[in-house]
């Protein structure tokens, strides 16, 4: 008997210990952070430094990015820059803002153009620097470009009253590979 | 004698000509050195003058070069990149390849970022208000074609050729045509400056040609002076060579002709049977002993300026008592002394040390000084002899100095350069009709400097003259007398 009361305090001391580990710890596991995420892998949408608009709402930059507005508030035309098929930055584009795959994309301009329901056609560029530059020359220009890649000569939005740099950012691009 | 007077009279009162000539026979012992002098100096001035103008010519020049040459370059710089923004621009128009376009336009960008920098450095150099003027305008109107441009860009890249095509027409068009008036307007001032800078480089090389057209003609006429003075330097020399040849031989002749006829009237007395009585013949002997006496000397002392001139010569150089030297002058002219009353105060100091010489002409030296003093005395009969140790002046070390004095009618100041010349005899001297044949000083010398002295002379009008003999003392008995202290010995002789 003597035996068994000695088992039965040890089992009892041991559940009571893994209750209180589990309510000891069980808060914390509840408050986790999230993964933290570089802003230099964030992607910025950007404009002409002539542009007056300083933030977008996400549906607007959908409308935009899919061509069912042609001009900004100034007057200015505007004009869709993107990056070749292929690179990632454009994957996020489609992705985050349009929420479409490439061929989805293709089909709606390509369509668009067609029915007239589209005025304006995307440009297309090799590389981000062109972006730049493009953006830069034309002051109704609207693109993307990671904030590595960003300089003075143009200027990042904000989204959602978010930039880039601010959390809770939706644009994140995986970084480039080191080749 | 008296033509020369009155030449000497002539020279002294005939105006610019006769002191010109007086101031060549004064410098014509220098004349090399004055020739050489006057080349060195007109060349210098010459190529100084010759130096300030090409320097003068070539900075005109550099500044040309800078203000016109380097500005054009700088303008057709700037017109070719302003033709290379428009231009670039219009390529972008050629494709519809996007990433071609933005090559374009970078290449349009940087055109015309460098007409900007060409417009700010002209407004930085720029110096006239024209200029300022210009350039300003040229900014602004540059600035304005830039915003057309810009659109013209923006719309190539948008794809939208047509609109590009109207807004350059529309604005493009006006605002590059006001940047190349702008431009032309540029060119054009520096042109005006340009043609204003050739103007002064023009004017800078004619007035460096008249400069040098001038200094020449100075040059030459300098040179032509000089050769000129020069010239008449020596045929003043030569006509006064001449002059005091025939004065020579004039005097030789009388003194001879002199004491030709004191022989002569001497000898036809004695041959006549005049003379009578041995006292009488007596005094004729004498009478004809000194006239040949004095004869032999007049022809010795041609002689001995004869062997000197053409370097004859050979004296034995040897250790020689000062006060011996004296004592045999004094021996040699006692006659001519004692004959004209005169009292001769010699005064040698003791302990004086021996000088290296040849008696004989040393002797000659001094006699010659103590008969000048004789014949130059007037009414004076008094002469010094004085013999001394003394520093020499050209030497470190110390000299034996005999002085010969007079208290006599004295030298000219102008003419004590002359004395020392053969055949000279002063305007004073002739003028007084005192008969010489001006050889005596011109031997003395000779003998002084053949002996390895010199002479020199102090004198004053009216006062009197001091000839000194410079003599070194033999080198073994320097150190001796460097102790020596002058203690005159003032014994007097008549």
């Amino acid at each position: 008997m003597r035996r068994l009361a000695g088992l039965r305090f040890i089992l009892v001391s041991a559940v009571f210990s893994i209750a209180a580990l589990c309510s000891g710890f069980a808060p914390n596991a509840r408050s986790l952070p999230e993964p933290q995420i570089a802003s230099e892998q964030n992607l910025a949408v950007v404009v002409n430094l002539s542009n007056p608009v300083q933030n977008l709402s996400m549906p607007e930059l959908r409308r935009i990015f899919l061509g069912g507005r042609s001009h900004w508030p100034n007057g200015r035309r505007i004009t869709l820059v993107m990056i070749e098929p292929g690179q990632p930055e454009r994957a996020v584009v489609l992705g985050e803002i349009c929420q479409m795959h490439e061929t989805d994309f293709n089909n709606h301009f390509l369509h668009g153009v067609f029915t007239g329901e589209v005025l304006v056609s995307p440009k297309t560029l090799a590389t981000p620097v062109g972006i730049r530059k493009f953006v830069f020359n034309v002051p109704g220009a609207i693109g993307y470009l990671r904030v590595s890649d960003l300089d003075p000569s143009v200027r990042a939005i904000r989204i959602d009253e978010r930039g880039p740099e601010d959390k809770g950012y939706r644009l994140h691009v995986p970084p480039r590979s080191s080749k | 004698m008296n033509g020369q007077n009155k030449r000497a009279r002539k020279g002294t009162s005939a105006g610019p000509a006769a002191l010109l000539d007086r101031v060549l026979a004064l410098a014509s012992p220098y004349n090399s050195s004055l020739l050489l002098l006057m080349v060195f100096l007109v060349v210098i001035i010459v190529g100084l003058f010759v130096i300030r103008d090409l320097h003068a010519t070539n900075v005109e020049a550099q500044k040309m070069y800078a203000g016109y040459v380097q500005g054009l370059q700088r303008i057709g710089e700037l017109q070719y990149e302003v033709q290379e923004t428009r231009r670039s621009t219009f390529y972008a128009l050629t494709t519809n390849d996007s990433n071609l376009q933005l090559e374009y336009a970078d290449q349009s960008r940087e055109a015309d970022r460098l007409v900007n920098e060409g417009i700010s450095q002209y407004l930085r150099q720029a110096r006239i208000p024209q200029e300022i003027e210009v350039g300003r305008r040229l900014q602004l109107d540059w600035s304005g074609y830039l915003g057309v441009r810009n659109e013209v860009l923006a719309s190539i890249l948008e794809g939208s050729t047509k609109e590009a095509v109207n807004l350059d027409l529309k604005g493009g068009v006006p605002s590059f045509e006001r940047v190349r008036q702008d431009l032309q307007e540029i060119k054009r001032l520096y042109d005006e400056q340009a043609s204003q800078q050739l103007a002064n480089v023009a004017a800078t090389s004619r007035r460096t040609i008249f400069r040098l057209i001038g200094v020449l003609g100075i040059t030459l006429a300098l040179a032509s002076a000089s050769v000129w003075a020069i010239q008449r330097s020596k045929m003043l020399g030569a006509i006064q060579l001449a002059k005091l040849q025939m004065g020579f031989v004039a005097s030789v002749s009388h003194e001879l002709r002199t004491s030709l006829a004191v022989i002569s009237s001497a000898a036809d007395n004695i041959a006549d049977g005049l003379v009578g009585g041995k006292d009488q013949l007596k005094s004729y002997g004498s009478a004809i002993q000194n006239q040949c006496r004095q004869i032999t000397e007049l022809v010795n002392q041609i002689l001995l300026f004869a062997s000197t001139k053409e370097g004859k010569n050979r004296y034995t150089l040897r250790p020689l008592q000062v006060s011996r030297i004296i004592d045999a002058v004094l021996d040699n002219t006692a006659e001519l002394v004692r004959g004209a009353g005169f009292v001769i105060e010699r005064r040698i100091e003791s302990g004086l040390p021996c000088v290296m010489g040849d008696l004989s002409a040393l002797s000659q030296c001094l006699q010659n000084l103590i008969v000048n003093a004789v014949k130059y005395s007037g009414e004076s009969r008094w002469i010094g002899i004085h013999a001394f140790v003394h520093d020499s002046e050209e030497r470190s070390s110390k000299e034996i100095r005999i002085t010969v004095q007079d208290r006599g009618m004295g030298i000219d100041r102008l003419e004590m350069l002359h004395i020392f010349e053969p055949f000279y005899r002063g305007a004073a001297v002739t003028a007084a009709q005192i008969h010489g044949t001006g050889l005596g000083l011109s031997l003395a010398k000779s003998i002084a400097e053949a002996m390895g002295g010199t002479l020199s002379v102090v004198s004053e009008l009216a006062v009197g003259s001091r000839f000194t003999l410079h003599l070194p003392i033999v080198e073994k008995q320097e150190s001796e007398m460097a102790s020596v202290t002058s203690k005159p010995d003032p014994s007097i002789r008549t």
